[in-house]
Parts: structure tokens; C-alpha cells; sequence
């Protein structure tokens, strides 16, 4: 073979600013023709220190604050800093407040997860098909502004409890627009099984193996796609999920496809869960209506967020403000997998395999 | 309840022969949180390569300067004797964690954060300032990250990082960041947009010339 015939190596930049990638991330890919022989991930563009700034306010002030992080996960910041504050003071959350807290997650969760299968379909090139899901997510968007007055940063907790109730209205309201999106949802699922285009684009494309996965630690839906049996919903159970009739859904293939269908798969499980949330939500107060102040002391707490595993870490002193107050969002974990993911692409695939994680920059670097 | 191993603790204490401090409970969901406190941050290695054959899961990596416990002040705050156990081993002179690394509000604390099945354990590791601690990425590929950023954020030193690169902050900006006290408005755009016109003022005056 002359070496005329040896496929020269180029060196692409995907990012910072990209026109398939929603937050700023840069790729430098090293390409062999099309295939892509060597990824380094540079980070850091959103990087605002909050974690410095968390230290400067006061307890009350970060539940404000944890939410501002990320606006898809939103709600899982504030609700795992709170645990943690109740934790050290030993407060204990009413049962009302318990469920509505279940609510304001598993209602995210249904369009986080219907936003990025949404944002897959687009990337495929199915565009009809994006406009669609949009359309389906926006039913869970209304839901979400009807209930709490706001899009994303819904404002939901607080600590001792939640910031919100529900009457007979709003539930009916919630368990009609459940059963639209529940319909849609299945009619997806069919679509993502037979759909020659969105199947040829994503299966078998972005593999993470199971071993790799275990290596890099990776969480949520992008371990469960890659057969990892693991949901801190079942495995450490907080708000009322102990007593909910949580599946874990889980596939062996940890491809694109698999990814998606784990996520579709999770929303018909939220919806189940709301619905026995709003027929079992139990009376009294919503939260302890009181403001006491967090006593010294260390606390680590975990919730599932839509994208996987959010552990949050806090100590308090004498003072109001936190000492230290850290955490760690399932995209810091999940990003790196992406050297696997990517090694031996497409170049055309990689906007696609980079948004199956469903990345979430602004809380990865805080 | 708890899916720690029930000899757990005993073999810790094997791993680290420098000494432990145990302590664990579990909630009313049935899920444990342990801490592990270690004598000797040397003794990081052997009890992670433990922990590795547990099947554990490294969850994320917390470094922190505790503050120095605040001196025994009697009648005012009864809170306080619940929280600061370390204080009142040694309340006149420099208070000293239990494996002796000073409190004085420059020692780093580092604490590393694993799932074992569901269950909480999180290992606490000090280190002077000026020390260094052993890296686990060898160990945990996942660490590699948390590291880089400890690294950027804190004078602490990882010795055998395989990439110590700065994570998210740019090679410009000075290291340690959370060490050291930044103006609001070095925080913010506003010292950075003036600097920028100053720069570009500058600039424009040596062009004309």
C-alpha cells in the first residue's frame, strides 16, 4: 500500500460554541477519514464558582440558590440540599410534604427526559418527528407553569418540607394532562422500536460496555443502558419512594438507542408514580412552617435526578452561612464516558452520542 | 439492615494501621451513612483498594479547609458541644485532629465519597498544609476529575495523578482559588470588563502611535 492510500489524521474542533450542542463544550477530535481516533474533553466555559458563593449565603438563601445551578434538574439541587439540612438539624418532613416533593421530581423528570429524546430525534434529522415530541413535552411544560407559576426553576422546596399544595382542581388537572402525555409517550416507544431512521442512526452507535461503564463510575440512564441496575430511587430510598411502586428500567446494549429507550421507558414509570402519588397524597401540613436554625454538622445526601445520582455534601458551623457545601451532578460523571462512547465514531455521530448523555454543563462546573 | 459487610469496620481497621475512627447509622429508610475518619492520610490507598474489592463505587470527592474550632466559650452556645468533638481533646493548645494534623484552618480535609450498594461511606483523609496526598485514579479511573478540580480549587498536592491538568479553571488564573478572598467584583464581569477596556485603551494608544 503506497502511502498515498493511508486516510491522513485530522484534527476537528467541536465547540465551545456548536451548533448541535446546547451549553458550551469543546471536543478536540483527532479524525482518521471520518472515524474518530482520539477525544480530549475540555472543560470549564460555564464555570461560575457557586460553590464559593454558596458559602457566602445563608442557608435559607442557597435553597434559592442550589436551584439556580441547572435549570432541567433544578428541582433535585434545592431537594437534595434541604435533605441534607434536615439531616443535621433532625428535622423531619411532614408526610404531605414527603409525596409533594415526589410530585415536583417526577414531574422534571418527565420533560427532562422528554426534552432530550426530543433533542436525539432532532439530531437524527427527523424534524417533523422533534416538532412532535416538543409538542408532547410542552403538555408537561404547562403542567409544570399551571402548578408552580414557572417553566423550569419551579421553586418547589424548601427546607422542612415543600412550597406548594395541591387542591382536588390541580390534580385533576395533572392526572388529564398525565394521561395525554402517557398516550404519546407509548405511540414514541412504538415509533423508537419500528422507526427504520431513528434505528439505523442509533443502534449499535455510542457504545458504552458494561465494564467501561463500571470504570467510569457513569449514573442514571446512561448506566442503566448499559446494564447497571442501579437507581438511588430504590437503592437509597428519600421522599416516598419507599413505599411507590418504583420499575427500574434497564437495558445490556449501552447504545444510543438504549440510552433513549431507558429514558421513554422512565417516563411511563413517572407517570405510574404520580399517579398513585396524587390518589394516596396524605393530608396536613406541607411543610414545618417553621425556619430553625441548622446546628453544626456533616451530612451527605443523594436523590435521582432525571440524568442519574446528585450527592450533595454539607457542613455547617455556629454561623448561618454553610462551611462547605459540595456536590456532584451525573454529567461530571457521565461526561468523561464519552471517551468511550466516542473512540471509533462517526464524526457525524458525535453531536448525537454527546447529547445521549443528556449533558448538563452549568451544574457539572458549577 | 445495612449492606455494609458486617466485619466492615474490622477490616478497616486492618487496612489502616495507623489508626481509624468509625462511626455509622442508618435512617428510617433503611439506608446507612458511614463515615471513616483516618489517622494516617497514607492509609488512603490500602483501605480504597478495599473498598474496591467491595464492589464501591467512588461518588464524588469533597476537599475542605476546616475552620479552627472555635475555643471553649462556657454558657455560650450549648449547641456547640453536640458538633466539635475534635475541639475538646486539646482546648488550650492548637487543636489537632485525631491522627494530629493541626486544625488551624489551613489543613485540608478531603473526603471521599462511595457507594457500597445503595449504602453511604465516606472516607476522611487529612493533610497539612503544604502536604500531598496520593492519587486514586489508578485505582478509580472516576477520581481523575474530582482530583483536577481539588487540585485547581486548593493548594493540596495529588502525588501520582496520571494528567494533573487544570479541570475547568484556565492555566491563566491563579491556582487555589477557594484559599484566597476575591472581590465581588473580580468575581463578576465588572473588574474583568474594566480591565478589558483599560487593555483595549491601551492598546489603541500604542496603535496611534
Amino acid at each position: 500500500m503506497s502511502t498515498h492510500n493511508v486516510p491522513e489524521t485530522f484534527s476537528i474542533p467541536v465547540g465551545p460554541l456548536h451548533v448541535a450542542l446546547e451549553e458550551p463544550m469543546y471536543f478536540k477530535i483527532d479524525v482518521k477519514g471520518e472515524t474518530v481516533s482520539h477525544i480530549d474533553i475540555n472543560a470549564g466555559h460555564a464555570h461560575r464558582g457557586i460553590e464559593y458563593l454558596t458559602t457566602k449565603r445563608t442557608m435559607y438563601q442557597n435553597v434559592v440558590l442550589t436551584e439556580r445551578i441547572c435549570s432541567l434538574c433544578s428541582n433535585s439541587h434545592p431537594q437534595t440540599f434541604a435533605m441534607a439540612a434536615e439531616k443535621i438539624a433532625g428535622i423531619e418532613v411532614p408526610e404531605r410534604g414527603i409525596y409533594l416533593r415526589t410530585v415536583a421530581d417526577e414531574m422534571k423528570r418527565v420533560t427532562s427526559h422528554l426534552f432530550n429524546v426530543a433533542l436525539l430525534v432532532h439530531l437524527v434529522g427527523y424534524e417533523t418527528y422533534f416538532m412532535h415530541m416538543m409538542q408532547v413535552r410542552e403538555i408537561g411544560q404547562d403542567m409544570l407553569e399551571s402548578i408552580f407559576g414557572n417553566r423550569q426553576d419551579i421553586g418547589a422546596m424548601c427546607i422542612g418540607g415543600v412550597r406548594y399544595d395541591l387542591d382536588d382542581k390541580s390534580i385533576a388537572y395533572i392526572k388529564g394532562a398525565l394521561d395525554k402525555i402517557e398516550a404519546e409517550t407509548k405511540d414514541i416507544i412504538k415509533t423508537f422500536k419500528t422507526n427504520g431512521s431513528i434505528l439505523r442512526r442509533t443502534k449499535g452507535v455510542g457504545v458504552l460496555t458494561h465494564a467501561d461503564a463500571i470504570t467510569c463510575g457513569v449514573v442514571g440512564p446512561v448506566a442503566r443502558a448499559s446494564g447497571i441496575d442501579y437507581d438511588v430511587r430504590r437503592e437509597a430510598p428519600y421522599a416516598a419512594y419507599d413505599r411507590l411502586p418504583l420499575v427500574v428500567h434497564s437495558l445490556t446494549d449501552g447504545d444510543v438507542w438504549s440510552r433513549a429507550m431507558v429514558r421513554l421507558e422512565e417516563i411511563l414509570t413517572s407517570i405510574d408514580l404520580l399517579r398513585v402519588c396524587l390518589r394516596d397524597l396524605p393530608g396536613g401540613p406541607v411543610n414545618i412552617n417553621d425556619r430553625p436554625d441548622i446546628p453544626p454538622g456533616q451530612a451527605v445526601t443523594r436523590s435521582e435526578a432525571p440524568r442519574g445520582e446528585v450527592i450533595y455534601y454539607l457542613r455547617t458551623n455556629d454561623t448561618p452561612q454553610p462551611e462547605r457545601v459540595k456536590w456532584r451532578v451525573p454529567t461530571f460523571m457521565n461526561w468523561d464516558s464519552l471517551r468511550f462512547m466516542l473512540q471509533d465514531a462517526k464524526v457525524a455521530d458525535v453531536a448525537m452520542i454527546v447529547n445521549s448523555i443528556d449533558p448538563c454543563l452549568s451544574c457539572t462546573e458549577r | 439492615m445495612s449492606r455494609l459487610p458486617q466485619d466492615l469496620e474490622a477490616r478497616l481497621t486492618a487496612a489502616a494501621p495507623a489508626g481509624i475512627e468509625y462511626s455509622a447509622d442508618t435512617d428510617q429508610y433503611g439506608v446507612t451513612v458511614a463515615w471513616l475518619g483516618l489517622a494516617s492520610a497514607a492509609d488512603l490507598s490500602p483501605v480504597a483498594a478495599l473498598l474496591k474489592e467491595l464492589g464501591a463505587r467512588l461518588s464524588m470527592i469533597t476537599c475542605t479547609q476546616p475552620s479552627v474550632p472555635e475555643e471553649e466559650e462556657e454558657d455560650e452556645d450549648e449547641e456547640n458541644e453536640d458538633g466539635e468533638e475534635k475541639a475538646e481533646a486539646a482546648p488550650k493548645e492548637m487543636p489537632k485532629t485525631f491522627g494530629g494534623t493541626p486544625l488551624d484552618g489551613t489543613s485540608y480535609e478531603i473526603d471521599y465519597h462511595f457507594d457500597i450498594a445503595g449504602d453511604a461511606l465516606t472516607i476522611i483523609a487529612y493533610v497539612p498544609q503544604g502536604g500531598s496526598i496520593a492519587s486514586l485514579t489508578p485505582l478509580f479511573r472516576n477520581a481523575d476529575w474530582h482530583e483536577r478540580e481539588m487540585m485547581e480549587l486548593y493548594a493540596v498536592k495529588v502525588t501520582d495523578h496520571p494528567d494533573p491538568r487544570r479541570l475547568f479553571l484556565d492555566a491563566s488564573v491563579d491556582g487555589a482559588v477557594l484559599e484566597r478572598l476575591i472581590p465581588f467584583s473580580t468575581l463578576v464581569n465588572a473588574a474583568s470588563t474594566k480591565g478589558l477596556w483599560e487593555r483595549l485603551t491601551a492598546a489603541g494608544k500604542k496603535g496611534a502611535a
